[in-house]
């Protein structure tokens, strides 16, 4: 744990407390955001060690770089000769710049998984029988945005892009102007300005209600920072391009900012894609950022397509009615089982809502790429114990109260000692003569834990969850083989083909898109001749938790002949049986 | 611009039809040009063939050699296996920066087997090229405006389509492998040559129950047996055999994806969009030809060349999309000139006249980058006997007819006996590869010339900004206001409606020298004198469009009495400058 020396401390000897009493204070006040992770350098060299210290367990490989010249690395986790092939789970984090705590979560759960692979036997048994990859930082130049010298949260790698059109590079970002070393948010003291203090938590903004006669008092700039090429507008084109979360292809925001020239335009984007390209195996993927299927797991919600410009409607997932809009049917139960698991396991259930899907990882790994994808945010700030102080009696929090998540937060960081938010000071603005403030929530606090038993718990909780789900991944059994004899040397062969996993053999969107594979059955009838029957067939996904689909051939062979039966995919593993007749 | 420099060694690796289609001849036999064709062509190539990628090359480089102020051949990028995607710029290289003339960006192949936009590409290079020094409207042309022509963007499946046995709508992909019927295997089960005469053609096979019977007018034409009549005939689909023993015949060819699917505006997964591959922009081509767009935002037109059916076609391809009014307007100024120049030819709008399409290519070009883009369908059955196909019957075909009556036969392979190893004895016979979507010899140049010549309608009208005036007058106080107008005069405004809403390519810059700016506005009304000021670096003043065929009033306060100069600088619509 980071612990910094802050005022609160400082008054504390003002007082005369003991020295112990002062140490006390001082573990108390926590760094809020950033001290305990990795910047890109820090990140790659544990990396490089883990896989160096696990060589019959682990493997890096580079996934793509970034235009900021830092590596995407991709860290294999799992034991055996067939660990590159067998079916595999995917955590994919950091896509979201600022959003470290998946990050950390990835490089914990691969470390702890390495390190007691050896000694714990749960955690063998996963290592032999799954592979777990690790993509712990999709977006590592915008991750560095929390941890250079002055911390801001950046969304855009290190594409340099004229945001403003001014044929200008990247000229006019955000400017710590306070000297704190954390960008805030600027207000400007204007009459015309919409927003006014709020009257219980002093420090936070909402919109002035001009039905209640309010008269707004402050316009509120933005992030902190000066107008540095003199245009008019405030940090309007700041270092960084693109936003990966926002450059897939699934809903993606054309034209949108930060979303990258295009859908794709990114390396990173392309890199992951291309990653799975090259790993039909990966089952499953779970996804660390903004985007949460787990608290409010994904439904099937069927609705009509768009509408052509003669307001013609037809149905969506289809040519003429465009984009899927939500899960297959087929699909729900899984998605519901696996949010039901991760409740039970993290002991999460309730939190923020999703993020808005629009050109996230997510959305993609299932509607374009056929994944079981299962996102969280991992962290978040937990519902505050319910405040008896008069502050908290007057907040008479609504559903409706627009703030009532950063008044939780404030609460909630209050109670635990978090230094997350910086109070509104008064800075200058050269051109500026009404009064101008910066404050607000600091960088990075409302996505990523505390140093301390937050972050601790986080690391636990999401790394047992991620165990569990390596555990959910569908695996395939012949059962039930049977051989009839129809007439001599025609013979009935039949089997059930059974998923002893818990997802599904593949999503049914999977299935639609080709991607992943389906299972193929084969027939090899050798010498024989198959009556009825196909020597070669896709199955249909096949549900887990022992569910299994039958199938039946004749064939014509001498007695005592064998066939060969086989059944499989890269999501599933193969299994084969060899069948004399008799 | 990176220019690939020949190599002479390239030259011996031409084949036999590029050797033969391409041979450099000191002077042209024939002694009187007809009307509108090159006096002396340097580079003499025959115009009645298609060109694999050697050839292609080569055409470029002894283009580029014969001309080298008006020609260059560069690569855009590599295909997936490998092969140059060869750019030929045509513009006067001795007039200005080619990057910077308002451009017309034309490409072809994008599928596979519609391979004549390449060569009408080339024809568009070589026309060009020819004619320049003969023909002062052409001098004009290449001197104010540039050709990015890239004759094809899919070399991989071109050299397929040209080299390996194949019908006229194969391969229509590239040649990227995938597991096209999700066995597992890739690019296992395609099509077989069983007859080794480098077609695929049909297969049919005798059955008493059959639906089909030969036409007793041409017994080459297979028709559906009336009901009650007894059949004779199988059909049984495209030559080939199961490969892969899983009871399915040429299920898992080459590749297995649409390029013109794979492009990032509005891409949609493959149920709801077929062939659009893992992504936008998986597939190198279509990654070289988006990072050569973007690199050129002088490029305000394109003209994507697909076959087949006679169609100008304008995006969205998707019904998700409109067109903004503003820019229809310009399509269609553009469109109905292209109607004539193409008789047979019909102006329609993708998704609602053909059939809807998530990813293409045109969408993208208008979608992202604003460009004002055709597609055209080359070839048209109405080209069999210049007329609308009316006099079909249940008994012929105009293309038997014409196959027949202009061709003596040469688009057709006879029925033949095969054992197959599935179906046993067998028949195999059709129409060949480079007949029913490709022009015929005769129309490869007559079709060629009409579809350049709408490109080069479509060039001349992309933007050309000028300075038509300045006037000065005095405001007292040593100040002095300069009016001046920008003029637009080509159909195409220098931002389509789509550019300016998204702020894709910067506005028009208009600057004053010669004095102190102290306030510059954009007049809104010239007529009542209404104006915009613009606060900041009023010296420049920023002009979001300048629109087709009109103009826009702009004026300055300014300290000094002159001369100024105003000069306006349009990335799309080129520089111009005037003194006063």
């Amino acid at each position: 744990m980071v612990v910094e020396v802050k005022m609160r401390a400082c008054f504390a000897l003002h007082r005369g407390l003991s020295p112990f009493r002062v140490l006390t204070l001082l573990a108390l006040v926590v760094q809020p955001a950033t001290a305990q992770w990795r910047d890109h350098r820090s990140l790659s060299a544990m990396l490089t060690s883990l896989a160096q210290a696990h060589p019959s367990q682990a493997l890096l490989l580079t996934v793509a770089t970034s235009p900021g010249g830092r590596s995407i690395q991709a860290l294999r986790v799992g034991a055996g000769g067939d660990a590159a092939t067998r079916p595999a789970l995917l955590v994919v984090a950091n896509a979201y710049g600022p959003h470290l705590v998946g990050s950390g979560i990835a490089l914990a759960t691969a470390e702890r998984l390495l390190q007691s692979g050896s000694s714990d036997s749960a955690t063998s048994r996963l290592l032999n029988s799954t592979t777990i990859w690790f993509i712990p930082r999709l977006n590592p130049d915008a991750a560095e945005g929390l941890l250079g010298p002055v911390k801001w949260e950046r969304v855009g790698n290190g594409t340099a892009v004229d945001d403003d059109h001014d044929q200008q590079l990247d000229e006019d970002g955000p400017d710590d102007l306070d000297g704190n070393g954390v960008l805030t948010m600027m207000r400007v003291e204007d009459a015309n300005g919409e927003w006014i203090a709020d009257s219980v938590e002093t420090g936070l903004l909402r919109r002035a209600d001009a039905a209640k006669g309010e008269v707004g008092r402050y316009r509120l700039v933005g992030v902190e920072g000066r107008d540095d090429d003199g245009d008019g507008r405030f940090n309007e084109d700041a270092a960084g391009g693109t936003d990966i979360n926002r450059n897939f292809a699934y809903n993606y925001p054309h034209h949108g900012t930060n979303a990258g020239q295009y859908s794709f335009s990114a390396s990173e984007t392309r890199g992951l894609a291309d990653f799975l390209i090259a790993h039909p195996e990966i089952a499953a993927v779970y996804v660390l950022g903004p985007q949460d299927n787990l608290l409010a797991p994904w439904i099937n919600r069927p609705s009509m397509g768009i509408a052509d410009p003669q307001g013609v409607r037809s149905p969506e997932g289809t040519s003429a009615g465009g984009q899927l809009n939500s899960i297959l049917k087929a699909d729900e139960a899984s998605f519901a089982d696996a949010a039901r698991r991760f409740q039970k396991t993290t002991g999460l259930t309730k939190g923020p809502a999703s993020a808005a899907s629009a050109g996230d990882v997510l959305a993609f790994l299932y509607y374009d790429f056929g994944r079981w994808a299962f996102g969280s945010r991992g962290w978040w700030v937990p519902e505050a114990a319910r405040d008896t102080s008069a502050r908290g009696k007057s907040t008479g929090t609504t559903s409706t109260d627009p703030l009532s998540e950063d008044r939780n937060a404030l609460h909630w960081f209050r109670a635990n000692h978090v230094d997350a938010f910086v109070d509104w000071s008064k800075v200058t603005l050269t051109g500026e003569s009404r009064i101008t403030e910066v404050g607000g929530f600091k960088p990075g606090a409302l996505l990523n834990p505390p140093a301390g038993e937050q972050y601790d718990s986080t690391l636990a909780r999401q790394g047992r969850f991620i165990f569990e789900l390596a555990g959910m991944l569908p695996r395939l059994a012949l059962r039930d083989v049977k051989v009839e004899v129809l007439g001599e040397g025609v013979w009935r062969i039949s089997t059930e083909v059974v998923n002893d996993g818990v997802l599904p053999t593949t999503t049914a969107i999977g299935a639609r898109l080709r991607n992943p594979r389906s299972v193929r059955v084969d027939l090899d009838a050798k010498g024989g001749t198959i009556l009825s029957g196909q020597k070669v067939q896709l199955l249909a996904p096949i549900a887990g938790l022992g569910r299994s689909t039958r199938l039946e051939w004749t064939v014509t062979a001498a007695r005592g002949a064998t066939v060969s039966l086989s059944a499989g995919s890269p999501v599933t593993g193969t299994v084969s049986q060899t069948i004399t007749l008799r | 611009m990176r220019i690939q420099h020949v190599v002479l060694a390239g030259i011996a690796l031409l084949t036999g039809a590029a050797a033969a289609g391409a041979q450099q001849a000191p002077t042209a036999l024939g002694n009187l040009a007809a009307a509108g064709s090159p006096k002396a062509p340097k580079v003499q190539v025959m115009w009645d063939r298609f060109y694999d990628h050697a050839a292609i090359g080569e055409i470029g480089r002894r283009l580029q050699a014969a001309h080298p102020n008006t020609c260059r051949l560069s690569s855009i990028g590599k295909s997936h296996e490998g092969r140059d995607i060869w750019v030929i710029t045509v513009t006067d290289f001795t007039k200005g920066d080619p990057d910077r003339k308002p451009a017309m960006y034309v490409d072809g192949n994008i599928h596979s087997n519609e391979i004549q936009g390449t060569e009408f590409a080339l024809y568009t290079a070589w026309y060009l090229c020819e004619m320049q020094g003969q023909n002062p409207w052409i001098d004009s042309l290449l001197a104010t405006r540039t050709m990015y022509l890239v004759p094809t963007i899919n070399p991989d499946g071109r050299e397929d389509y040209l080299k390996q046995p194949n019908n006229a709508s194969s391969p229509r992909t590239g040649k990227v492998p995938r597991d096209t019927d999700g066995d597992g295997l890739v690019d296992e089960d395609s099509y077989d040559d069983l007859d080794h005469d480098g077609n695929i053609t049909q297969m049919r096979r005798r059955n008493p129950n059959g639906r089909f019977i030969e036409s007793p007018e041409d017994p080459r034409i297979m028709i559906p047996a009336l009901p009650g009549q007894k059949g004779q005939w199988d059909l049984l689909g495209s030559e080939g055999i199961d490969n892969d023993g899983d009871g399915l015949v040429n299920e898992d060819g080459v590749g297995g994806y649409d390029p013109n699917r794979n492009w990032p505006w509005r891409w949609q997964p493959s149920y709801v969009q077929g062939g659009s591959d893992f992504y936008p922009t998986s597939l190198p081509e279509t990654r070289a030809v988006i990072d050569f767009v973007t690199r050129h935002p002088n490029i305000a037109g394109a003209q994507s060349y697909h076959n087949n059916g006679g169609m100008i076609l304008r995006g969205p391809g998707s019904p998700q999309d409109e067109y903004r009014p503003q820019d229809v307007q310009v399509f269609d100024q553009l469109g109905r000139v292209g109607e004539r120049i193409l008789p047979g030819y019909r102006y329609i709008v993708v998704w609602k006249d053909l059939y809807i399409v998530w990813g293409g290519e045109l969408d993208w070009f208008y979608g992202n980058r604003g460009i004002v883009t055709f597609s055209n369908e080359l070839w048209t059955d109405f080209k069999y006997f210049e007329k609308s196909n009316d006099e079909r019957s249940r008994y012929t075909r105009p293309e038997y007819d014409f196959d027949r009556l202009l061709l003596f036969g040469d688009a057709f392979v006879p029925w033949k006996p095969f054992k197959h190893p599935q179906y046993g004895d067998i028949e195999v016979g059709g129409f060949k590869k480079t007949f029913g979507r490709a022009e015929p010899g005769f129309l490869v140049q007559a079709e060629g010339h009409r579809n350049m010549a709408f490109t080069v309608y479509q060039m001349w009208q992309l933007p050309s900004v000028g300075v038509d005036s300045i006037a000065v007058r005095s405001v007292g106080n040593g100040l002095s206001e300069v009016r001046a107008i920008i003029s637009n005069g080509r159909v195409v405004p220098t931002h389509t409606q789509q550019d300016v809403e998204n702020k894709i390519t910067r506005p028009d810059y208009v600057t004053l020298t010669g004095g102190t700016v102290v306030a510059g506005y954009r007049v809104t009304n010239p007529l009542n004198g209404q104006a915009v000021e613009q606060g900041r670096n009023p010296a420049q003043l920023a002009i979001d469009n300048i629109p087709g065929n009109s103009n826009v009033t702009i004026k300055w306060i300014v300290r000094g009495n002159g001369p100024f100069t105003v000069t306006v600088d349009s990335e799309k619509g080129g520089t111009a400058s005037l003194r006063r």
